[in-house]
């Protein structure tokens, strides 16, 4: 193997940087191309150099690391290094190869090292295998408090209080908010999942509504309903859907 | 419980001076109204009052095994009510056995002692009847007393408990990241790795020690605050600056300790944690006529989405100053544009 491994160091402490950069320099098949002290920093650098390896830091100004990992398309090898320990399982759910905590030992460290660079030498599929096999175990978390969205190089965080409806289209959700309306590759299975059941419900299954700005709820014709939102927004509701509502408000 | 009588100096005293003046009250009586000889009136007074002041103490021992606790309360008027003949009954005879032997020779007044039991029992029973409401006021009115105590007791510890569970504690995530920190500058600059170790021990050991302290100097809290502003400042380098406008009068007033900590720590959080800019905190003090007006002001980046935790820290304060000082309004906040500002009022 001649090739360099295209590193990037996503942290937002320098020290901290430091460290992981001192332990990588006793190895001489990295190539550390870039250093990133926010996630704005890291989707870009990460688009623009394609490294094979990032070491990524959660807690970070704007944007988590999970929330990064979400507007890169095509993630790398991916090495978590955080003081938080409550963030493992999640870390595995997206395909993290290790996950050390802070402070970690050169021997720790050189241990994920080695299994990120097996992973990339072999570039096979075990990874993706073994993350869907994670998402089968994916348990309930605590509701999502904002997301992340990416539109034409422009990152947006989008409160969740600020959001009126979802609407599926395709493989992607349109969200609208009161920020304007953005596009984000999940799944309305994710949001329903996610989102705050007290907050949200799924009224069809094209559409899932932040129950307060629901204005009114009407008869269309012989079973078949909808509702408007106090933006004026008319959206329509599904056999089951008008079911959840009526538990809602009754 | 122990018979106050015997017990209790003062309720003693009020107790001999009531039988005083019953002695007089009934002497006046013999002497005015029915024109006894002044030995007999001494006599008999002084024999009958005196015999009840020593009956009437120990009536405290049927009274406090008769207490509703323990006997329905028929149980307990019949109680009474044998008991009252039996010391009334008791108290007469004894008067007219002792009276009748010094005055044998004085068959008239032999005769007025005769003629005059029945009432002489209705008076005995009248005087068991007082001293026995008396003792139960008294049981009841201690027994509250206690009841009072306990509670206030129970509720010091129960606003104890409280303000134990409301106290700052150190944030796990701080220490691993301060020591991933030192870790970091063993390899690069081992003084200042030096410098960094010891400033962390410093904070983690008057934070603890603080804790079980409720009340500090200011000039220490402020000085503890600043060890943790270093620390961060070592972690974060050039990304806050720290000014303090302190007014000199303020440095020896006490305040609750470990108020100023979650304040910084905040505005750490969500300042310099989740911004891009440099971040100015400033702390001001100043003394006003009844408060020290302690101020803790960061800007931070408007655009940033709060995420969670927001505000626990301060609720604390909120809820710890309400326990402290028994008042509601010691703390505000104010939010203008990018600056975050929270206002603590010490009473004075």
């Amino acid at each position: 193997m001649t090739k360099k491994i295209k590193t990037i160091i996503i942290d937002d402490e320098k020290l901290a940087r430091d460290v992981v950069k001192s332990y990588l320099r006793k190895n001489s098949e990295i190539d550390l191309v870039g250093e990133c002290s926010d996630g704005f920093d890291a989707v870009k650098k990460i688009n623009d150099l394609k490294p094979d390896l990032i070491f990524l830091d959660i807690q970070m100004p704007k944007i988590t690391g999970f929330e990064m990992l979400e507007l890169i398309e095509n993630p790398p090898i991916i090495i978590f290094t955080t003081a938080f320990d409550q963030y493992a399982l999640k870390a595995f759910e997206v395909n993290a190869t290790d996950y050390l905590l802070k402070p970690f030992t050169q021997e720790r460290f050189n241990e994920a090292l080695s299994k990120a660079i097996m992973l990339i030498s072999e570039k096979s599929t075990s990874t993706k295998k073994i993350a869907s096999l994670v998402k089968h175990v994916e348990s309930k978390k605590e509701p999502l408090e904002r997301v992340v969205v990416k539109m034409n190089q422009k990152i947006s965080v989008i409160p969740i209080d600020d959001i009126h409806y979802l609407e599926s289209q395709d493989d992607y959700v349109m969200i609208y908010s009161s920020k304007g309306n953005f596009l984000k590759q999940k799944t309305m299975k994710f949001f329903e999942e996610h989102l705050n059941p007290i907050q949200f419900i799924r009224v069809h299954r094209s559409y899932i509504v932040k129950i307060d700005q629901i204005k009114q709820i009407e008869l269309l014709e012989k079973e078949s309903y909808k509702i408007t939102l106090i933006k004026g927004n008319q959206l329509p509701v599904s056999k089951t859907g008008y079911q959840k509502l009526k538990e809602i408000f009754n | 419980m122990s018979n106050p009588f015997i017990k209790n100096k003062k309720i003693f005293l009020i107790y001999l001076l009531i039988w005083i003046a019953i002695g007089l009250i009934h002497s006046s009586i013999l002497f005015f109204m029915l024109d006894q000889e002044i030995e007999k009136v001494f006599l008999e007074s002084l024999i009958y009052n005196f015999l009840y002041l020593l009956l009437g103490i120990s009536l405290w021992y049927t009274v406090s095994y008769n207490t509703l606790e323990v006997y329905s309360t028929t149980k307990i008027f019949l109680n009474h009510a044998a008991a009252a003949i039996i010391t009334s009954g008791f108290w007469i005879f004894i008067g007219y056995y002792l009276l009748s032997k010094v005055f044998e020779s004085d068959l008239a007044y032999k005769t007025f002692l005769f003629n005059s039991l029945a009432l002489r029992f209705m008076i005995g029973i009248f005087f068991y009847s007082v001293i026995v409401a008396v003792d139960y006021v008294i049981i009841y009115y201690t027994n509250f007393q206690q009841k009072l105590f306990r509670e206030a007791e129970l509720n010091a510890l129960v606003k104890e408990a409280e303000l134990k569970s409301l106290k700052y504690q150190i944030n796990p995530h701080f220490i691993f990241n301060s020591l991933n920190s030192i870790s970091s500058l063993t390899l690069s600059d081992p003084a200042k790795a030096q410098d960094m170790t010891i400033k962390l021990s410093s904070f983690l050991r008057s934070t603890l020690s603080k804790n079980e302290k409720q009340k500090s100097k200011l000039s220490e809290e402020i000085n503890n605050a600043k060890l943790y502003l270093d620390i961060e400042k070592v972690r974060f380098g050039d990304k806050f600056d720290f000014i303090e406008e302190i007014n000199e009068a303020c440095k020896e007033l006490e305040i609750p300790s470990m108020i100023l900590q979650p304040l910084f720590e905040n505005a750490i959080k969500h300042g310099v944690y989740e911004s891009l800019e440099k971040i100015v905190i400033k702390l001001i003090c100043e003394p006003q006529k009844e408060f020290l007006k302690i101020t803790v002001e960061n800007n931070f980046d408007p655009e940033s989405v709060p995420r969670k935790g927001e505000g626990i820290g301060i609720k604390n304060i909120q809820n710890r100053l309400k326990i402290i000082y028994n008042h509601d309004n010691l703390i505000n906040i104010e939010r203008q544009k990018n600056i975050f500002r929270v206002n603590i009022y010490i009473p004075r």
